[in-house]
């Protein structure tokens, strides 16, 4: 389930933002002959529903069915008294209740006469839901996927500006981090409640606790620090996800180098655009560069691995967060940082 | 070692059920099936467990941070990560020819996976890993116990967090941090701030606690997979006469429901023991579905499970079973209020896991946040 704060933050993302953002998707979903969309949410693959809404839920699912004309409709098993603290953290769309969600959108598909239903990743919808659906009308389903993923590909304002928003939550509470503690919890526990008390929704901590032997990340908190090792923040603030890795050392020479080369970065990446490419990202002098993955959101998932080296961007993204490892002078460096940010990002980071 | 036991338990229901094969879907919220197979604590993306009746246990995420993950903390399962799950997974149920697969937990098996097994079709596992899920082996019981006193030291935590002038998502940034720092994987929480406006808990919505709030949480830290759950409410000040006057009859209900625990008692007797305190005392419309959802639940993998402490549930309680009892519903004098304690269902009646006094909780007035 999530552990943090979620509110509605009109200043943030304002109606006005998520309608701008549902009628695009209703012009698509009459520009392809549908009748309309449904989105599959649960806290793991909440993205879709977020960006339509602005809602995630706590825990549990639910779907959004979105019409070609009018306000979409939040489908829950929920209690109505959850449907209570969901109608104020997401103006956004009616709030139906029901045991059996799906039967409820086949009944409201009914209703307008519905005969052609997109479905976003339609194959990983949980099949009760199907079965609900078409037990009471025998819509003709489709996947959708690829409908939403060019809709939900361009970047508004709001999206850009959480972004940072949520980056800037990262690098911040980084700084909570002990580099002198013995074991991973030591670093970690700070930097989560930093994070938590700035607000966000979410926050998981991973840790590669020692690079010098393995850069897998792993989330136990009683491993014991090596010479350097790197810390990945992946954070939901007012929901969207920004992943922030930085490598640290408790051996003050190696700590300045790598202040140093989190900082260039900070300086190159918001502008560096989210295509799929890196020849052209700027890495610090004498660094080698060992491996990168670009991830974004997609479909449902908040954010996931979009190209690397050997698999090029299939689809234009909103933005994106690379993740690069590096070796600098011996030592293994990982960083992750977002870019497709613009340009008023790259003076904010700067500064 | 807990994992190990499970995977045999698994593969001897599978073979006594005369399966060939079993497919169990999983996330970060509904992870019980997945775990039970493959002992893997998903976060992000999604998870299928393919396991045969050989004893072979496959492991596929698609999310490859994810499968990195599996790599180094369960390495003894294998893994393969695809971003086409359903195809990767269909791929191997079809080689697996019209031999008997179950799968489950049914509702939530992806529509591709049942659509590409076609007139074949999956049988539905949810009963016989339900059933698993519900009665534990010793060895689940331990981790349980286990993660039981950390439900105590984290609800003190609570305690010593509430503070006028805190907020709400401040509370719960101390308890998250504190619960990461003792390696507690994942934590179901909900907390209700305020008085008799309060009719429900909820996500934190940014209240800021104030003399005479009820505090209401439920703590569920959860411990190597296995999730155990305490809920205790704490005044902001002394309490006044009606606060003190609602516990009696919470503490009441809770006690009337452990006294009834015991195996071959249905869930349906707990809840009515439960549900006759508040009656008796003229608060029988409060223990509708209109205020409350239930009476308790069964704890294990996920941290709502089977059996639900309804009147309605028929569910016979068995030895081996971790839930908790908790009448938690509204109160019209005072808001809603949470009262509740985990327990092992023994030979001779319940293990009460959680040690937390049973205690209106009183937070000084004056003492402010920092």
């Amino acid at each position: 389930m999530r552990h943090g704060l979620i509110l509605w933050r009109e200043q943030e993302l304002s109606l006005a933002d998520v309608k701008a953002r549902q009628v695009r998707l209703q012009q698509a979903i009459a520009a392809a002959g549908l009748d309309g969309v449904l989105i599959y949410t649960n806290h793991v693959r909440s993205a879709g529903v977020t960006w339509i809404s602005g809602f995630t839920p706590y825990w549990s699912d639910g779907l959004v069915l979105v019409l070609r004309e009018g306000q979409p409709i939040f489908l829950t098993a929920l209690s109505k008294r959850v449907g209570e603290w969901v109608k104020s953290v997401a103006p956004t769309f009616e709030v139906a209740h029901s045991p059996l969600p799906g039967k409820l959108a086949g009944e409201r598909l009914a209703k307008v006469g519905a005969t052609r239903l997109g479905v976003v990743e339609l194959d990983r919808m949980p099949g009760g839901v199907v079965d609900e659906i078409l037990s009471v009308l025998p819509v003709e389903l489709s996947d959708a996927s690829e409908l939403f993923t060019a809709v939900r590909g361009q970047p508004d304002r709001a999206e850009l500006d959480l972004a940072r928003r949520t980056d800037n939550i990262a690098r911040e509470a980084f700084k909570a981090g002990d580099i002198k503690g013995k074991y991973a919890g030591d670093f970690t526990g700070a930097v989560e409640r930093a994070v938590r008390l700035a607000g966000a929704e979410e926050c998981y901590v991973a840790v590669a606790p020692d690079l010098s032997k393995d850069r897998r990340f792993i989330r136990a908190g009683k491993q014991e620090l090596g010479r350097t090792f790197a810390v990945r923040l992946s954070i939901a603030y007012n929901g969207v996800w920004a992943r922030r890795i930085e490598t640290f050392s408790a051996v003050s020479k190696i700590a300045a180098r790598l202040a140093s080369v989190s900082a260039e970065l900070d300086r190159a990446s918001p502008a560096f655009p989210a295509n799929g490419s890196i020849s052209d990202f700027s890495l610090p002098d004498g660094a080698e560069l060992i491996d990168w993955h670009l991830e974004a959101p997609h479909g449902t998932r908040p954010l996931k691995v979009v190209a690397d080296a050997e698999t090029p961007l299939a689809a234009p993204v909103p933005y994106g967060v690379l993740t690069v490892t590096l070796v600098l002078d011996g030592e293994t460096i990982v960083a992750s940082r977002p870019v497709g940010l613009g340009d008023s990002s790259v003076r904010e980071a700067a500064e | 070692m807990v994992g190990e036991i499970r995977k045999k338990r698994l593969i001897e229901a599978m073979l006594e059920a005369g399966l060939d094969g079993l497919v169990l879907y999983g996330n970060a919220w509904q992870n019980d099936y997945l775990r039970y197979a493959a002992d893997f604590g998903i976060l992000e993306g999604e998870g299928l467990a393919v396991v045969t009746r050989d004893g072979n246990v496959t492991l596929y995420l698609d999310d490859e941070l994810e499968g990195e993950r599996a790599a180094v903390e369960c390495p003894e399962v294998r893994t393969v990560v695809a971003d086409d799950l359903i195809g990767a997974v269909s791929g191997v149920i079809a080689r697996l020819g019209n031999s008997r697969i179950a799968a489950g937990p049914k509702r939530h098996l992806p529509y591709g996976l049942a659509a590409q097994r076609g007139d074949l079709r999956f049988e539905d596992a949810t009963a016989l890993v339900d059933r698993l899920l519900m009665v534990k082996s010793a060895d689940e019981l331990n981790a349980v116990r286990s993660a039981a006193r950390l439900a105590d030291e984290g609800y003190a935590v609570f305690r010593g967090a509430a503070a006028v002038g805190k907020k709400d998502f401040e509370l719960i940034a101390e308890i998250e941090s504190f619960f990461r720092n003792e390696g507690v994987d994942d934590n179901f929480m909900i907390i209700g701030v305020g008085g008799p406006e309060v009719r429900g808990m909820a996500p934190p919505l940014g209240k800021i606690l104030k003399p005479g709030d009820l505090v209401t949480t439920e703590l569920t830290p959860c411990v190597n997979g296995y999730y155990v759950q305490i809920c205790r409410t704490l005044v902001i000040g002394e309490p006044n006469e009606a606060q003190r006057k609602v516990f009696g009859i919470y503490d009441d209900a809770l006690e009337a429901g452990l006294a009834v625990v015991k195996p071959g008692v249905t869930a349906a007797d707990i809840a009515r023991a439960e549900n006759d305190i508040f009656r008796a005392h003229g608060l029988g419309e409060y223990v509708t579905s209109e205020y409350t959802r239930v009476r308790g639940h069964g704890l294990g993998l996920f941290p709502d499970t089977k059996p639900h402490i309804l009147e309605d549930v028929n569910t016979v309680i068995e030895e081996g079973m971790s839930m908790i009892v908790h009448p938690n519903t509204y109160n019209p004098e005072i808001g809603y209020f949470v009262h509740g304690d985990s327990l092992i269902v023994r030979a001779d009646g319940p293990e009460i896991l959680t040690r937390t006094p049973r205690e209106l909780f009183s937070v000084g007035a004056r003492r402010a946040t920092a």
